[in-house]
Formats: C-alpha cells, structure tokens, sequence
C-alpha cells in the first residue's frame, strides 16, 4: 500500500471488519512509513475529539417550551380551521336558503300574474253579475242581462265612473229613436230600426252607460 | 386516541394534519431531538437551533401536504426544512460558539468522568474541545455538515446521505476534506501551547 491509498482508505479503519485485506494493507503500511503512522494517530484523536464534543451534546434537545409553542399553534390553527370551515358551511347554507326562497318567490309571483293577467282588462263594471244572463233570445222591449265584455260602454249624460262599480249589463232590443231619450244624438233616418243596446244599470235602476254590441252596427 | 409506538410517520402526519393534536406531538417528540442537535451543531447557537427547530415543525402543522412520501421518509423532509432554515441563518448572522450554558450542563451530567481530573487536566479538556467544537463551526458549510453528522451524530455514510438526499461517494469526499481541515486546524492550535509550554 502507498501513502496515497492509506490517505484515502484510512479514515474508514476503524469501521473495517479484522479479516478485510485493505485494513491488513495498511497496518503493514503503518509500520513501514512514519509520516503515515503520524497521520493515522492525529486522525484516532481528532476522531476522538469529535466523539468527545458530540457526546457532550449527545442528549441535547429542543426545550419544552418549544413543544408548548408549537402545541399552542397547532390547536390556535385548528380552532381557526374549524372556524373558517363553519363559515363556509354557513355561506353555502345562507345561499342555498336565499335561492330556495328566490325560487318560491318567482313560483309564486308567476302564479299570481298567471291568476291576475285575466282580470287585468277588468273596469268598473267587473263586479256584474254573470249569473242573471238569460239564455234566450232577446225581443222587442224585453231586458235580457248580457254577458259582460266590458270597455266599451259609454257613459251616458249624468252618469259617474264611480256608479258603475255595482252595475249590471241588460241587453234590451228597442228602436234607435228611443237612445235620444238618454241623451244621445240619433240619426233620425234611422230612427226606426230596431236595434240591440247593452245597458249598464246602476243600483238604483237608471242606465248609467251603454254600448252598442257589433251586430247591431 | 391511542398512538402505537411504531406507528407510522405518514401515518401521524395524516392524523395530525386532521386535527389530531396527540398525534402531532408524538411526531415532534419523535424527531425534534437530532433536528436540534443538527440545527445546534451546524450553527453554533442554541436559541438560532431552538428557533430553527420551532420553524420545521410550523411548516409541518401549516402545511402538512408539502410532504409526500413517495419522495422518501418524513425524517430526510424534515432534515432537508432543517438544512435550509439553517442556510438562512448562517447567511445573515455571524457564527457564535456553542451556548455556554448548554456545554455546562452537559458536562455536569457527565460529572462522573470528569471526577478523577485534577482541575488543570479538566481546564485542558475543555479548551481541546472548545478548539474542536469551534474548527468545526469553521468548516465551509458543506463539509461541516458531513463531519456534524457521520463525526458528531456518528450516523453511518448511508444514513448522512439519505438526509442530506446525495451520493454516499459525496459523503465520504466531504467528511475526508472536512476532517483534513479540521486536523490543519487543530494541528495549528496545538502548536501554540505546545510551543509556549517547551520554552518555559
């Protein structure tokens, strides 16, 4: 063995097994070569040193106030984990709440604009008595009461918009002369054909308005 | 909950990281010892070790999931954190000899040694490793923390470089120019009072 392979296996000696030839090799070189026995002994102090320092620290650990911070932080962070978490929970709970009552709000408001959009073209005369229509025909002088499709009447000299609310439409056959008693202007031409007329009755019996229905144009 | 002596690092880690505070403190106690001594030895400071120390296991509480097992054990993640936060701290603080008190307190459990010295052998002692401990804070970093773990920890070349995640080969090399130059060191040292004793 030369001085150069001792340098470099050397350090591991101590760790080599007794029967290994390179720990036999270099007890040999040891003998023969001063310079390297010199070497050897300084690396078995420093070896020695170092075991002697690690040793004096061999037990050292962190202090228990470490382990105390540290447990402090963990259960700090949990805390605000479980927090932040019930948060969430929290704001997915009020969302889900505010989409489940939007959802029955629209339901119900389409439900009642479905219900209101037909008595949207209600006037005043709304309130009339469907049930006193009379199915047969009408004649001459007879009041039959007319199904109410409300809008077109016209109101008639001295009558109010607020006296129809309780009105009831009659229809009645009578001669086109017979409206200038109302108050209307007739054309006196015609002022013998018979026509039909629905008439808004008031509560106290008087026409309040009336229409001409299409037939009779 | 009852924690298995042999339980599983990856295993507490999971439990801990769900809340399981007895399972967090079974792995700190398991692996805080040789952190410190690594992080002490490296920098010389027993407050920058707590520090460093106190910082690893922070980032295991707060940011479990950076450790995946596949890549290797829990110890060698934790001794990779370790080696980093001690960079930093070398970086930008001086190096400072080992705490006084610490040293004190070893040697004084280990008072039965030291029994049979006479005061003069026991003041000669402790200047030798005073001398060793501060060669070593001296080595350039790479080579201080071969000789820290296989002279200081005397881990085996195997276990030195699954930690410091390298080639043995590497490690070898290290701690061969790192002893090299502690023995230039001490050898330097020893001259002067050896020197200063033969001209009295």
């Amino acid at each position: 063995m030369t001085c150069e392979e001792f340098e470099l296996a050397g350090l591991d000696l101590e760790t080599m097994q007794e029967d290994d030839p390179v720990l036999n090799a270099a007890r040999e070189h040891l003998r023969s070569c001063t310079r390297c026995a010199a070497l050897h002994e300084n690396w078995q102090t420093l070896r020695a040193d170092l075991q002697a320092v690690g040793a004096e620290t061999k037990e050292a650990k962190a202090p228990l106030r470490v382990e105390m911070r540290l447990r402090q932080e963990f259960r700090t962070r949990q805390k605000t984990v479980k927090a932040r978490r019930a948060a969430v929970y929290a704001g997915w709970t009020l969302a889900a709440a505010a989409v489940v009552v939007a959802a029955v709000s629209w339901a119900h408001w389409r439900h009642e604009y479905g219900k209101g959009s037909t008595p949207s073209a209600v006037n005043s005369a709304q309130n009339v008595n469907m049930n006193k229509t009379t199915p047969a025909g009408p004649e001459l002088g007879e009041a039959i009461v007319a199904a109410n499709d409300a809008g077109e009447f016209t109101l008639l000299p001295g009558s109010f918009p607020g006296m129809l609310e309780d009105a009831t439409v009659v229809r009645v056959q009578m001669q086109r002369g017979a409206l200038s008693a109302l108050g209307l202007t007739v054309n006196e031409e015609r002022a013998a054909d018979l026509i039909q007329v629905d008439l808004l009755v008031g509560d106290d019996g008087q026409p309040q308005a009336l229409r001409l229905p299409q037939t009779t144009n | 909950m009852h924690i298995e002596a042999q339980e599983r690092d990856d295993v507490l880690l999971r439990r801990s990281a769900k809340g399981d505070e007895e399972a967090f403190t079974e792995l700190y106690r398991r692996h805080q010892a040789p952190l410190f001594r690594f992080a002490l030895r490296m920098s010389g400071n027993v407050w920058a070790a707590e520090e460093i120390v106190q910082d690893v296991f922070m980032i295991l509480i707060r940011e479990p999931k950076k450790f995946d097992p596949e890549r290797g054990a829990l110890r060698s993640f934790l001794y990779g954190i370790t080696r980093n936060r001690v960079m930093k701290h070398l970086e930008r603080a001086p190096r400072e000899l080992l705490h006084e008190e610490l040293v004190e307190d070893a040697i004084g459990q280990r008072g039965k040694a030291f029994e049979a010295m006479t005061p003069a052998e026991w003041a000669e002692v402790r200047e030798r490793r005073e001398q060793v401990r501060a060669a070593v804070l001296k080595l350039p970093v790479e080579f201080r923390e071969a000789v820290v773990l296989c002279g200081l920890e005397e881990l085996s070349y195997d276990e030195a470089a699954r930690l410091l995640d390298c080639p043995v080969g590497t490690i070898r090399s290290r701690l061969h120019r790192g002893r090299a130059l502690l023995l230039a060191k001490l050898e330097m040292l020893r001259d002067t009072p050896k020197r200063a004793g033969a001209s009295r």
